[in-house]
């Protein structure tokens, strides 16, 4: 113990870039451990006061908290493979060009720059089943709009939701996975061109397994975000109708800020930081192996 | 260069730490982003104006305006020196608001007072009420004397004629606000009463699955069929747009949107909107109260000044002015005031509905009952769920929920 | 694929990419009547100025858009000024066991905390701290947020400058200090400033923490301002999308800035870290 402690202080000595780090490191502690010291503690503390696991308990009972965990897998399962699929077709076409590369990719760029809750309003304005230019151009199709109410039907709601959140992230798997092909050395391709290979086999055998590093980045950093995902819900739908479209984090805000319960929000917060660790680090098991 | 950018960069951050221009008396007033809260609004620059001080009005939307008054209500840390609340958030903030130096006087209508103290009726004012808001039975006069229908004066008069109506002139027969929370229950409510049921039984706990509740349930749903398609996400702007557009025949909405069915830019059918009091069913009609109050919250360090505010925008004068703008006031004085008989043609029902209308249940966890009851509403609407299972569920969710906050 | 095709489905992702923003656009731009006409109005309408009016000029807006601006920009220095240190001392210092990997995984993790856990505990941090309803808060919340990003990229960038730099100039009794601000920070500029633009960003958009720690409109941002005009009952359009193109455009001149480094420092970051 006593020798832990001094190799410890010897270690200290060593370390020539602490100070350096410092300031950074101590800020960032003061933000994230107090904060999760004080939540978990909370989480402990009953309604009535005093220790109690009462609101771990309730999890298991809870059905809206079961919902909206399924809600935000569905959710997040969805968005990602589209905005996968989207992201690498695009990276693809857009690396493929020959001309005017930088313009295609500053507009295609757009969407994940703005501010989350412009988007949101914006497909707010854009959903709206009377005025909304959504509607107005099915309708001018010939469509009947009475019941494409989008973001206030119970149905379509989660559906919009995704939607937009595709619209807005798409470019994010875009540039990364764009990053990633540039990246690629043209030797491989080359010689696989010469050897007679189609262009399915050229993606499928030569660039897609170099471009894994990157696609497993890609998918982690999104997926992290899509678990969390807040701004926009709140702006298009406030998590309804009703609960249509409640994913946890919302749960968790209308628990903590509406019904005033900020240790069952605080446990909640927890078990969900628990699934998306799992759930991480299950995702990269997953790519290092295949 | 370097100078000027370092210039700049500490006059930013002294600006960040400090609060740039502020100085004098002032006073911060949270108001609901909307028609009733911008009635609050314009009283509240008037006065700032005349007694020489600033006023900052804080406009929040409805959800969020809760959320922002019951975090600094409950935390004491003195943001707001006025808050506007709608009365179903009383409960559960009242005991964060400053008791009134002095009794309101009687001209303020019954209902409308007695939500403003803590314990409801009998406990100490901790609010003045500012809008007048009970629900209004909006219907088609000229319709209904076309077809030599009367008067809505029962839900299965108003069921039958919205049929009749409806089918004759191509219409939706009724449109209501059915999206789940407080859209929903505030249209279920009434229907409820009328049907003879209650939400809660003496001994406080839910008593949603009874004929009575459930006879008016499947009423809603009748109602529902002859209503425009996607009506269960409907609010209060949908509610009026059908009716000013001449799709809906008939509604209940709240009297803010009374104002706007005579408004020749907004309506389609000017003069032809009728005011009624809430039909009978089983039991005479009852509006539901939705009134909305200004407090003076305990941990706000202009108690004097605030409360100066609350009683000089209540009073007859300022109400009369407000009721000018669309305001509906709460003092039978101003209800009674010919002029304002003479603008709207609805006071001697709004008056009426005011007089005889009943609160949402006065419990402090009353969001979360309306959220659990508005959810299940809606689905019973939406066929996902049948009546009697609805209700099932809607009295479990409940019931847990009242356990839990005990 | 043939050429035509692919420019064909290039320039159709690039209209959906770009669509609902021009949208939003008109829709600032147009009359009441127009925004709500039918068939929609994309081009053919008399632009107006008037939201931008009652937005700015008369609204709160100009406001909202002074907090966000000194908000962004000062906790972006603010994260350079603490991270950037931080990745030097990383990235050229021999560190003891594997300390400097954990270091950098553990910042790296602070990233990855929802931001529900966090946000009940710093509002009464914050509340202890009277620093409630202020853009300090702001500041602090949003440096904490770009730290672990600005260490991330910039120890990757520093990872490329050669070492014998500034062993060359310590040689000549620069200190290491000096070092790093005359020698080597110059030299990964691009970077820096791509990291910059990076934090900006993210403090420009953000929202929950605004959204909680304002009270007044004295310290809310123009994420929170917009998002406070989307009422229950009717959204005022106009203003709104005014605010919203405005809100924009800081953010689209900066990345089509630094675009091409942000790539660069993306994909930088992806092989080191």
């Amino acid at each position: 113990m006593i020798g832990r402690i001094a190799s410890f202080r010897a270690a200290l000595k060593q370390a020539h870039g602490l100070p350096w780090a410092a300031p950074a490191v101590g800020l960032l502690a003061a933000l994230s451990i107090y904060p999760m010291v004080f939540s978990i503690k909370v989480s402990l503390t009953g309604q009535a006061g005093g220790f109690s696991f009462e609101h771990y308990l309730r999890l298991l009972t809870d059905r809206f908290f079961l919902i909206s965990v399924w809600q935000t897998v569905i959710y997040s399962l969805a968005a990602l493979t589209v905005e996968f699929l989207l992201g690498l077709t695009l990276a693809l076409l857009i690396d493929s060009l020959t001309r005017g590369k930088s313009i295609f990719r500053a507009g295609l760029l757009v969407p994940m720059l703005l501010p989350p809750v412009v988007a949101a309003v914006a497909w707010r304005l854009i959903y709206n089943p009377q005025f909304g230019v959504l509607n107005g151009m099915l309708k001018m199709a010939g469509a009947d709009t009475s019941r494409l109410t989008w973001t206030s039907g119970e149905g379509a709601a989660m559906i919009s939701v995704i939607l937009v959140d595709i619209w807005e992230w798409t470019p994010f798997l875009f540039l990364l996975l764009s990053a990633g092909l540039q990246a690629i050395p043209p030797d491989p391709i080359e010689a696989a061109r010469m050897d007679g290979a189609s262009n399915w086999q050229i993606l499928w055998d030569v660039i897609l397994p170099l471009l894994k590093p990157t696609i497993a980045l890609a998918l982690l950093l999104r997926a992290m975000d899509l678990m969390r995902i807040f701004d926009q819900i709140f702006i298009l739908t406030q998590g309804g109708p009703g609960f249509a479209t409640e994913t946890t984090s919302l749960y968790i805000y209308r628990t903590a800020f509406r019904f005033y319960n900020f240790g069952y929000a605080a446990a909640m917060s927890f078990v969900g930081l628990l699934l998306t660790t799992l759930f991480a680090r299950g995702l990269l098991r997953f790519m290092r192996v295949s | 260069m370097r100078a000027l950018f370092v210039a700049f960069i500490t006059f930013l951050t002294a600006c960040s730490l400090s609060s740039c221009g502020k100085s004098g008396p002032s006073l911060v007033i949270a108001v609901n982003a909307g028609v009733e809260g911008s009635a609050l609004k314009a009283a509240a620059l008037e006065w700032a104006e005349q007694k020489g001080i600033h006023a900052e009005v804080v406009e929040l939307p409805y959800a969020n305006l809760f959320e922002k008054e019951l975090l600094d209500l409950t935390s004491h840390t003195g943001a707001y020196d006025v808050v506007m609340l709608d009365d179903p958030w009383f409960p559960r903030l009242a005991e964060h608001l400053e008791p009134l130096p002095k009794d309101p006087d009687s001209d303020f209508v019954g209902p409308a007072l007695d939500v403003c103290r803590l314990p409801y009726k009998t406990g100490a004012y901790r609010a003045l009420p500012y809008v007048g808001n009970s629900q209004v039975f909006f219907y088609r006069g000229d319709l209904f004397d076309k077809y030599k229908l009367g008067k809505p004066d029962t839900w299965q008069h108003v069921l039958e004629a919205g049929k009749k109506i409806g089918a004759g002139e191509k219409m939706y027969g009724y449109v209501m606000r059915a999206a789940p929370g407080n859209a929903v229950v505030a249209d279920f409510m009434p229907l409820l009463w009328a049907f003879g049921g209650e939400m809660f039984n003496s001994a406080m706990m839910p008593s949603l699955t009874s004929p009575e509740a459930i006879e008016a349930l499947k009423f809603m749903i009748e109602l529902g069929k002859i209503a425009p398609p996607g009506y269960t996400g409907f609010n209060a702007d949908e509610v009026a747009a059908h009716l000013l557009q001449s799709t809906a025949v008939m509604s209940i909405n709240w009297p803010a949107w009374i104002a706007a069915m005579d408004n020749p830019a907004k309506s389609n059918v000017v003069g032809k909107v009728e005011f009624a009091p809430m039909p009978a069913a089983k039991n005479p009609g009852i509006a539901e109260l939705g009134s909305w109050l200004v407090a003076v919250p305990s941990g706000t360090k202009n108690k004097t000044l605030a409360f100066e505010f609350i009683n000089w925008a209540t009073d007859a004068e300022r109400q009369k002015d407000a009721a000018m703008r669309g305001n509906p006031p709460t003092r039978k004085s101003v209800f009674l005031r010919q002029d304002l008989r003479e603008k709207y043609h609805s006071f001697p029902v709004q008056l009426q509905s005011l007089e005889t209308s009943r609160p949402r249940p006065r419990i402090a966890s009353w969001n979360e009952v309306e959220n659990a009851f508005g959810i299940y509403l809606s689905q019973a609407n939406s066929g996902t769920l049948k009546p009697e299972e609805a209700m099932q569920k809607a009295e479990l969710e409940i019931r847990q929920i009242l356990l839990r906050s005990k | 694929m043939s050429k035509v095709l692919r420019y064909f489905a290039a320039l159709i992702a690039f209209v959906y990419a770009v669509a609902p923003v021009y949208w939003l656009l008109t829709i600032s731009l147009k009359s009441e009547v127009d925004q709500f006409a039918w068939p929609p109005k994309w081009f053919t309408f008399t632009p107006t100025l008037q939201h931008y009016y009652d937005a700015f000029a008369s609204g709160s807006f100009s406001r909202f858009f002074g907090n966000s601006v000194i908000v962004a920009s000062v906790s972006t220095l603010a994260a350079l000024a603490l991270g950037v240190p931080a990745a030097y001392g990383l990235a050229r210092f021999a560190w003891p066991r594997d300390w400097a990997q954990g270091l950098s995984f553990w910042v790296l993790s602070t990233r990855m905390l929802p931001p529900i856990v966090t946000i009940v505990p710093l509002f009464l941090m914050m509340r202890e701290l009277h620093l409630l309803n202020s853009l300090a808060a702001l500041v602090v919340v949003y440096t904490a947020f770009n730290l672990p990003f600005v260490i991330w990229m910039m120890r990757g960038f520093f990872a490329e400058v050669p070492k014998e730099l500034e062993e060359a100039a310590m040689l000549d009794g620069e200190s290491r200090m000096g070092a790093l601000w005359r020698i080597v920070l110059p030299l990964v500029r691009p970077g820096l400033a791509a990291t910059a633009v990076f934090c900006l960003i993210v403090a420009w958009n953000e929202f929950l923490f605004a959204l909680i720690l304002s009270q007044t409109e004295s310290a809310m941002t123009l994420p929170v301002g917009i998002a406070s005009r989307v009422t229950q009952y009717e959204i005022k359009w106009g203003a709104m999308s005014a605010a919203g193109v405005v809100a924009m455009l800081p953010v689209l001149i900066f990345a089509s800035a630094v675009q091409k480094h942000l790539v660069r420092g993306l994909s930088l970051g992806a092989v080191k870290g």
